[in-house]
């Protein structure tokens, strides 16, 4: 079963698509021309830049190119965590990017390596889109860990103080939060794990079938990435947050202000 | 016999401005001292620098004659209960705030019985029924005195106190008062109240970061 192509004059319609939401907002007079010709715009350069790389990784299929397009993403996303997160990169770089590849690569390899089982366990066609998911979602999970334990710190500065001087360590004065800032990020994973299939048709899933895949083989594909994300996101974040405690504070075990980025 | 306390020319500066400069005091156990000068002059400084909360420019700050460094500071945190003018209770219902020092590995082998919560809760005039209560639903006076029990809980004789009697009625502050006049007990507190001022034996002033003047009373 092959997809069917959509040819250049049809993709011209497609675009045509979005005159009536621009002509609606400018009717209520909402002037976002700009914004969305912008967006639209550099979807599409994006989009056709990606299709062109992955179609020469996927010819190539060379382990090394393949490895260099994950580090990449890695470094991309260690930088953007950090930025998103409020944190300064220069404290905080090595201990997330170790946090997130470890855990990336780890759940990447089981799945490709023990699950899928393909040929070549560099397969480009299995391993740039599925570590490419899994990092994505990771992100996410790690941005709201760090953010949210950082500003819980930083609010509830005289209760942490307070726990200090009751004779906690600085583990134990810090749990409270870590533990917060973990079930936050691993909560937006565990509920889109209760609902799906119910509230909204997966993308994986819904790729695969367009793709022509059996909808069987997309449901088990859909799994098997929803529990290599949750897996993931978890793994990271918990060490994530545990590496960054050794920078965060000083000797003292209070909170350096150097360390976050200033609003 | 040693001091428990000593600063030796203690500087701080916090944020790029000197809060403490070149104070030097020294404290002996069961001695009562108050701290007292305008608002902004670093009393709270001195407690919270004591604590290793605020990192040392110049001097050296001595408890039980050894020098504040990462190493020791978990001592000294442990040795001393901490009040703040707003204390914070850090558990839902008043049992679990009281009970909170003893899930630390510091503490965890002392936890006390039902029968010592309440003994320390009637010390200091709190009902046997605020135990059940949740620690939002509960006045400031009332927070300052459940911080104080904590501290008696843990049996710690170095307390460090910020405006602990600002909130409490006439009754609930001789309560405090009788708790203090323990002579185990060492204090060093902050305060405005003139009552308290009078208990304590000795007076440091201070003004703009500066120690500058040392008053004693005959009675510690």
């Amino acid at each position: 079963m092959e997809t069917l192509d959509i040819e250049l004059p049809r993709m011209a319609l497609l675009y045509g698509l979005c005159l009536l939401p621009w002509l609606l907002l400018w009717l209520i007079g909402l002037r976002l021309s700009r914004d969305i010709g912008i967006s639209i715009l550099r979807m599409s350069i994006q989009l056709a830049l990606v299709g062109i790389y992955l179609k020469m990784l996927f010819n190539l299929n060379n382990p090394w190119l393949n490895g260099l397009w994950i580090l990449m993403m890695l470094l991309v996303a260690d930088l953007s965590i950090l930025r998103r997160a409020g944190l300064k990169a220069r404290y905080f770089a090595l201990t997330t990017f170790t946090a997130v590849a470890s855990s990336i690569l780890f759940s990447t390899a089981y799945l490709v390596i023990l699950v899928i089982q393909p040929t070549h366990y560099y397969d480009a066609r299995y391993l740039v889109p599925l570590a490419g998911m899994i990092l994505g979602n990771c992100l996410q999970g790690n941005v709201i860990a760090l953010e949210r334990f950082y500003s819980a710190l930083r609010k509830n500065e005289n209760e942490y103080a307070t726990f200090l001087m009751l004779g906690a360590t600085r583990w134990e004065a810090v749990r409270p939060y870590y533990r917060d800032a973990v079930k936050a990020a691993i909560n937006p994973t565990i509920a889109g794990m209760a609902t799906m299939g119910l509230v909204s048709l997966p993308g994986m899933m819904t790729g695969q079938i367009l793709g022509g895949s059996e909808p069987w083989l997309a449901v088990k594909y859909q799994i098997a990435i929803m529990i290599c994300i949750f897996t993931s996101t978890t793994l990271a974040c918990i060490i994530n947050l545990k590496l960054s405690l050794k920078i965060a504070f000083n000797s003292f075990d209070v909170l350096r202000d150097e360390v976050i980025e200033k609003p | 016999m040693s001091p428990i306390i000593r600063f030796d020319q203690v500087s701080v500066t916090a944020h790029g401005k000197t809060i403490l400069s070149n104070i030097s005091f020294a404290l002996f156990p069961g001695e009562k001292a108050v701290l007292c000068g305008k608002s902004g002059s670093g009393k709270s400084s001195v407690l919270r620098t004591l604590l290793g909360l605020h990192p040392l420019q110049l001097g050296t700050v001595y408890f039980q004659e050894k020098p504040l460094t990462p190493l020791s500071v978990q001592t000294i945190r442990s040795c001393t209960v901490y009040i703040g003018q707003e204390p914070m209770l850090g558990a839902e219902s008043v049992r679990d705030a009281l009970l909170l020092p003893f899930q630390f590995k510091a503490h965890r082998d002392n936890r006390p019985t039902e029968t010592q919560l309440i003994e320390v809760l009637q010390r200091l005039q709190l009902p046997a029924d605020i135990l059940c209560r949740q620690s939002n639903r509960i006045s400031g006076g009332e927070k300052q005195r459940i911080a104080l029990a904590r501290g008696l809980l843990l049996g710690k004789k170095l307390y460090l106190l910020d405006e602990v009697t600002s909130a409490l009625d006439a009754e609930s502050k001789k309560a405090v008062f009788d708790v203090f006049s323990d002579p185990n007990l060492t204090v060093l507190s902050v305060a405005h109240d003139p009552e308290w001022l009078e208990r304590c034996g000795i007076v440091f002033e201070l003004e703009a970061g500066r120690l500058t003047q040392v008053k004693r009373h005959g009675n510690p």
